[in-house]
């Protein structure tokens, strides 16, 4: 096996760094918060929101795995969020339901009645 | 002492009245007319009880023969001293406790067919009860602060009722004119009792007599503040200067100017400076202020009262003019003589009151002129008002000569000529002003149609105007002096009589009766009731001729000295002013303070309505910034990075901007 192959299979089987996880996640959170400024289907907005909310649980996760005094509380956390991503999910798209019933779009740009 | 049974008696005198307005407050719609009953009883029972307490404190009932004194603690302020409420009755009070209940319920007899078929009778009777109750409440009252709760309440009846027909603008002003006017002095008053309370710690009249005795109050500082307590009378008792509220006080209904002038209202003054007498008697400047506008008031008010046209204005100045006569006396140092002429005063004062209301009530007219012939179709009123115009003007045997002439014997021993002369010239004044309207108003031919159709007054009116002509003759009876020579006691003067301490301190001996004094006074009288005859009954063509003759002074005595035009050049028109000042400020810069602060809120919100677009995502976008703002705010140290990033999210956010 050549050196350079062995180098990259270490490489790849070594455990990441803390930092590469950090970095993903906050490219999930930026892509989600993106998604949710700039996307005008309310269905895809609601997706990024839970990119978003991913992307913090994966954070997390991270943390409590790298930090020895976090002593696994990260963990219990993203459990939480998770559950409470799916109530949010459950509500959200009822919302997304009965606007569309209503008004026969879900694009937000066109759902302004609270307009000041 | 007293026994707790006796001090319930004491207690329920003012109380009764007091309890009488609560029930008709309540149930005057339920009850109407039949309000008057309940009243009468009330007051009734006051009277009786009056008359136990003057018995007790004559010594008849056994175990008096002491002032009645007790008190429970009102307002306890620790280490700071306290504000009792009590009772405190001696001579004095008794005899004015008697007067009042006695007048009042006169009054109110009278009343219910003077008021019948009145909209708010049950209001006036409730409002006279509590007029009644306050009187008596100051009556009793041991210290200045309980005296003033109840000096208030007095102003406030009386406002209530001389404006009792508020429908008339003339009645609303004249209350108004009633209220403020003695609220100067009451003003007065209440800084007096401040400057007692500092320098003395009591409030309690003996205390602040025996404190200023031991020299904690003393000199200037003490001539001011009884001077100002005096004030407080002035107002009250309505003396020059604050007299102008009197007269027009008349557009109340005419019992209620019976028992203003007779009992209540402004004998108040009069008694206050009887009750603290051995305050004032500590300053002798005081008292000579007291004596001057006393006896300055009694002609000024005589001579206003000379051309009146209006019956009840001539009664009203009058009233005026007796009660500088109260002030002369008690100025002087005869204490008794002054409270005996109050005393005398309010039984032939509420008598032509409720004379000049009978004919009122028979032909709905004030003035003078309407009248005529009167004492043909009233025979009654004309009786029994003559027997007051006689006892008013101090003709012998009559109530008021026994104490017109002991006032004016005073100032003549006193040798205070100037008010000797004034007295005297009131006297003649007084003569001449109460006879003219007697005559203008019962004698000679009737004037107009009401005065030949007017009949006399029911029975319920004319009982108590006949009682109170009774009195009328012979309430001086009981102070008629021993020089006279009468085998009777002077019983007056035995049971109201100035404390040692005054006697004393003013080193006065009453005057003896003169006969030569007496004479005089009565001479004056009758000199004033003959001129009267003649100018209105023997030959009306001189008054005209007179009056053209002197139009200026007539027209000056007319308009009263010109006081209301005075004080409202001055007073009036400077609160008016400043009133209007006031309301400028409050328009323009207070209400454009807070209008300003409306707008600019209306403004602000107007601008950041903008950022409700509606759209979440916007919503959204804000969120994000605020988050980096906050978090540029707490990672400052990392400022060069978050500006990048803001920076970047500021353009990101225009770009999202641009596209919604």
């Amino acid at each position: 096996m050549p050196p350079q192959v062995q180098q990259l299979i270490d490489a790849l089987t070594a455990t990441p760094p803390l930092e590469w996880y950090l970095v993903v996640g906050a490219l999930m959170f930026a892509i989600g918060g993106w998604g949710v400024l700039i996307r005008r289907n309310a269905v895809v907005v609601f997706m990024c929101v839970e990119l978003m909310i991913n992307a913090v649980n994966l954070t997390l996760v991270a943390f409590a795995d790298y930090l020895p005094n976090a002593g696994g509380l990260g963990v219990s956390y993203a459990v939480l969020v998770i559950a409470i991503a799916a109530a949010e999910i459950a509500v959200g798209l009822a919302i997304v339901l009965a606007v569309f019933r209503t008004r026969r779009t879900v694009n937000v740009d066109e759902i302004t009645s609270m307009r000041g | 002492m007293q026994t707790v049974g006796q001090q319930l008696i004491i207690t329920a005198i003012p109380t009764l009245p007091a309890l009488v307005f609560l029930v008709l407050v309540l149930t005057g719609r339920l009850l109407m007319e039949n309000a008057q009953y309940v009243a009468i009883l009330g007051v009734t029972i006051s009277l009786v009880f009056s008359v136990f307490a003057l018995l007790f404190v004559a010594g008849i009932v056994p175990g008096g023969g002491e002032p009645i004194e007790f008190s429970v603690n009102w307002i306890d302020l620790g280490l700071g001293g306290s504000f009792p409420m009590g009772v405190y009755i001696d001579g004095l009070a008794a005899v004015m406790l008697v007067v009042v209940c006695f007048v009042s319920l006169m009054i109110q007899l009278y009343s219910g067919a003077f008021m019948e078929g009145d909209k708010r009778f049950a209001w006036y009777y409730a409002i006279l009860n509590l007029f009644t109750a306050s009187m008596l409440g100051l009556v009793l009252a041991p210290n200045f602060i309980e005296l003033y709760v109840f000096w208030e309440l007095v102003g406030l009846c009386s406002y209530l009722l001389v404006g009792h027909w508020y429908e008339k603008p003339s009645a609303r002003d004249a209350a108004i004119k009633a209220f403020v006017v003695t609220r100067i002095g009451d003003a007065a008053l209440f800084v007096g009792i401040i400057i007692f309370w500092a320098t003395t710690g009591s409030v309690a009249f003996s205390d602040i007599s025996v404190a200023a005795q031991s020299g904690f109050l003393g000199g200037s500082l003490l001539t001011t503040t009884v001077i100002l307590v005096f004030f407080g009378a002035v107002g009250k008792s309505a003396q020059f200067p604050l007299h102008v509220w009197l007269p027009d006080a008349m557009e109340g209904p005419t019992p209620v100017s019976a028992l203003i002038h007779a009992a209540t209202m402004v004998a108040a003054g009069v008694y206050l400076v009887a009750r603290t007498y051995d305050i004032f008697v500590q300053s002798p400047t005081a008292m000579l202020v007291i004596a001057y506008i006393g006896g300055f008031t009694a002609l000024m008010a005589a001579t206003m009262a000379l051309v009146k046209k209006d019956i009840k204005r001539v009664i009203a100045y009058s009233t005026v003019s007796q009660l500088g006569y109260m002030m002369l006396g008690l100025g002087l140092g005869s204490y008794t003589a002054g409270f005996f002429h109050l005393y005398n005063h309010a039984f032939f004062k509420a008598l032509l009151f409720l004379c000049a209301g009978s004919i009122i009530y028979a032909m709905d007219s004030y003035n003078l002129f309407d009248m005529g012939g009167l004492w043909r179709r009233m025979p009654i009123t004309f009786g029994t008002m003559l027997i007051a115009g006689l006892s008013l003007s101090g003709v012998f045997p009559f109530a008021g000569f026994w104490s017109k002439d002991a006032i004016i014997a005073s100032a003549y021993d006193e040798h205070y000529y100037l008010l000797f002369g004034m007295a005297l010239l009131t006297v003649f004044l007084t003569a001449f002003y109460i006879f003219r309207a007697i005559f203008l108003a019962f004698t000679g031919e009737p004037r107009t149609e009401p005065a030949r159709e007017a009949a006399e007054s029911p029975g319920i009116m004319t009982g108590p105007m006949m009682l109170l002509a009774f009195f009328a003759v012979v309430s001086g009876w009981v102070g008629i002096p021993e020089g006279f020579g009468l085998p009777v006691k002077d019983y007056f003067s035995e049971f109201v009589h100035p404390s040692e301490f005054a006697t004393t301190t003013l080193g006065i001996e009453a005057p003896a009766f003169s006969y030569a004094l007496g004479g005089i006074s009565f001479a004056a009288a009758l000199l004033g009731i003959g001129l009267a005859y003649t100018l209105y009954v023997a030959r009306p063509e001189w008054a005209g001729a007179l009056a053209a003759r002197f139009s200026w002074l007539y027209t000056f005595l007319d308009k009263g000295w010109y006081f209301d035009a005075l004080y409202g050049a001055t007073f009036v028109r400077s609160a008016m002013w400043l009133g209007r000042a006031t309301r400028r400020f409050d328009r323009n810069v207070i209400g454009g303070l807070v209008g300003g602060i409306g707008r600019g809120t209306l403004g602000t919100g107007g601008l950041l309505q903008r950022l409700q677009s509606g759209g979440v995502q916007n919503y959204a976008l804000f969120i994000l910034l605020s988050v980096l703002i906050i978090g540029v705010i707490v990672g400052a140290q990392y400022a060069v990075l978050v500006v990048g990033l803001i920076a970047l999210v500021t353009i990101t956010a225009f770009a999202v901007g641009t596209r919604l």
